[in-house]
């Protein structure tokens, strides 16, 4: 690391103190009623009660576990319907105007319906998760899939290879930086409808315990909840970018 | 000495043709690229296949690779009528890095042709090492494509071309993209591995003196459609030599005259 990167670090994590800092400030000056907004201190208190009385351990185990079954299901789904769409011309053709409706649809109209027909449980938070977590995946897979070097398909005839070999050596690694690529915007929107069910339908999770504190007046646990979740996107989406640079170190090479 | 005996016995003509062309022809769509192709390579030959471009040098080598079906007329492999490609005929492309997988390395490319063939993955690693040497890549296995330079990328699709151990390798213009020593060289190395396994090659370039320089007979072609122009047998001595065999009489006199067909069919 050179010191330009060092000096850029050292400069974010002050902008960042100042934030804190300005907010503790209004929140000293009453500028807002405490009722409303706490101080990052009482924040901070809040967040340390919650975890050591285990109220938010197991808050955060619920809305983890919403966006991780969503998410992974979602990714499964999202990778097998875009692999066989973008592996045949004809389903392209065929399936891409229908896509092209379904994909700009809000999810949270899809939330009633999803409420309408499998109630408020658990199933129905499972599927409005994958179900708006799945098009960024598919959508990546359809564009790797389409993407893959003709000469790569003669290179597997000429070897004779399987249809099955064909897709796990070259199709799908082929498509694996944009498969990433997808899952990693899909991230995020699993975590937003983990939080929106988990308020809609008072499923356990942080949504559920933001809305609680917000009935309550709170205002400490509900900015505990938020902080928490906002910390839980930054970690998942730095966890993913590892995965990736992993998984991808051979492009790395190529730049 | 099998390889030996193998050319001579190509050379003097006895044996069937191991790849044979009956009255090809090949429309795409809608326009003739080949036409009444008739053309028999026996086992162990080196036939080169020149000719100006878009005159269906590289169709020809797609048809014998049974990438393409011809419209009419048959290609045989082994007396056997091509329908698909077969793993026994290897085919060498001139965009070296667009037959490569970037995303394995130079030991997993190769690999690639030893799992297709089934080999067990506990006697791939020392397979791939030998290939490696072979194609002068050793020390090189944990590297990407995108790591090693042409020449070295070219290499390593020979190697992958290898561990197909095919009894026919068909080159599409492999040293095009390369430089003229790099060139050099890979003309004697593909040489020298040809003699030693014994497979019969068909090489398509559009450089004429290389064409002589590596080939037992050399085919001109036609273009629109692409049909047989000129054929010559080069007898020139084995092994070659890059400054010997180029200054040869009868080097100069079939240069001559390739270049004499290519220039009547450029008007």
């Amino acid at each position: 690391m050179n010191r330009a990167v060092i000096l850029w670090r050292v400069a974010s994590f002050a902008v960042a103190a100042c934030f804190i800092a300005l907010w503790q400030l209004i929140a000293n000056l009453k500028l807002v009623s405490p009722v409303f907004l706490p101080g990052p201190d009482r924040a901070w208190a809040a967040l340390v009660r919650g975890f050591s009385s285990g109220d938010l351990w197991s808050k955060l185990a619920g809305t983890l576990e919403h966006m991780a079954y969503g998410w992974l299901a979602a990714s499964i789904a999202g990778i097998a319907i875009g692999a066989i769409i973008g592996s045949s011309r004809t389903m392209r053709t065929y399936v891409a105007p229908s896509l092209e409706f379904l994909r700009p649809l809000p999810v949270s109209a899809i939330i009633p319906v999803a409420i309408a027909m499998l109630g408020l449980t658990q199933a129905m938070a499972l599927f409005v998760i994958s179900f708006g977590a799945i098009w960024p995946i598919m959508l990546a897979t359809i564009h790797g899939f389409a993407a893959v070097e003709p000469r790569l398909y003669e290179v597997a005839r000429s070897l004779q290879m399987s249809r099955l070999a064909v897709i796990f050596k070259i199709a799908l690694p082929s498509a694996s930086p944009d498969i990433l690529a997808g899952m990693r915007l899909s991230l995020t929107v699993a975590l937003i409808l983990s939080v929106v069910c988990e308020i809609l339908a008072g499923l356990d999770g942080l949504g559920h315990w933001v809305l609680l504190s917000a009935r309550a007046f709170r205002s400490a646990d509900l900015f505990a909840g938020v902080i928490l979740l906002g910390v839980t996107g930054y970690v998942t989406s730095v966890a993913m970018s590892l995965a990736e640079n992993k998984l991808l170190a051979w492009q790395a090479a190529q730049r | 000495m099998a390889s030996a005996a193998k050319r001579l016995e190509a050379v003097s003509g006895t044996a069937a043709p191991q790849i044979a062309f009956e009255s090809v022809t090949l429309q795409l769509g809608g326009k003739t690229i080949i036409e009444n192709l008739s053309l028999g390579v026996r086992a162990g030959e080196f036939l080169c296949i020149v000719g100006a471009s878009g005159c269906g040098k590289t169709t020809a080598l797609r048809l014998a690779a049974g990438l393409y079906q011809p419209t009419s007329g048959k290609v045989n492999f082994d007396s056997q009528p091509m329908r698909e490609p077969r793993r026994e005929i290897a085919i060498v492309f001139q965009d070296y890095g667009k037959a490569l997988l970037p995303w394995r390395t130079a030991a997993g490319n190769v690999s690639l042709a030893l799992e297709a063939g089934g080999m067990p993955s506990a006697e791939r690693p020392a397979r791939i090492e030998e290939l490696l040497r072979t194609v002068g890549l050793p020390g090189h296995a944990g590297k990407y494509p995108s790591e090693m330079s042409g020449g070295m990328q070219q290499r390593l699709q020979i190697a992958r071309c290898l561990a197909q151990e095919p009894k026919t390798l068909l080159m599409d213009e492999p040293f095009g993209a390369l430089d003229a020593m790099t060139r050099q060289g890979l003309q004697d190395e593909v040489l020298s591995l040809v003699a030693a396994s014994g497979a019969t090659v068909i090489f398509v370039t559009h450089d004429l003196d290389e064409a002589i320089y590596l080939g037992d007979r050399v085919i001109g072609l036609l273009p629109h459609p692409g049909r047989i122009g000129i054929e010559l047998a080069v007898n020139l001595p084995r092994p070659r030599d890059q400054l010997s065999t180029r200054e040869h009489p009868e080097f100069l006199r079939l240069r001559r005259q390739l270049f004499d067909f290519i220039k009547a069919t450029e008007q």
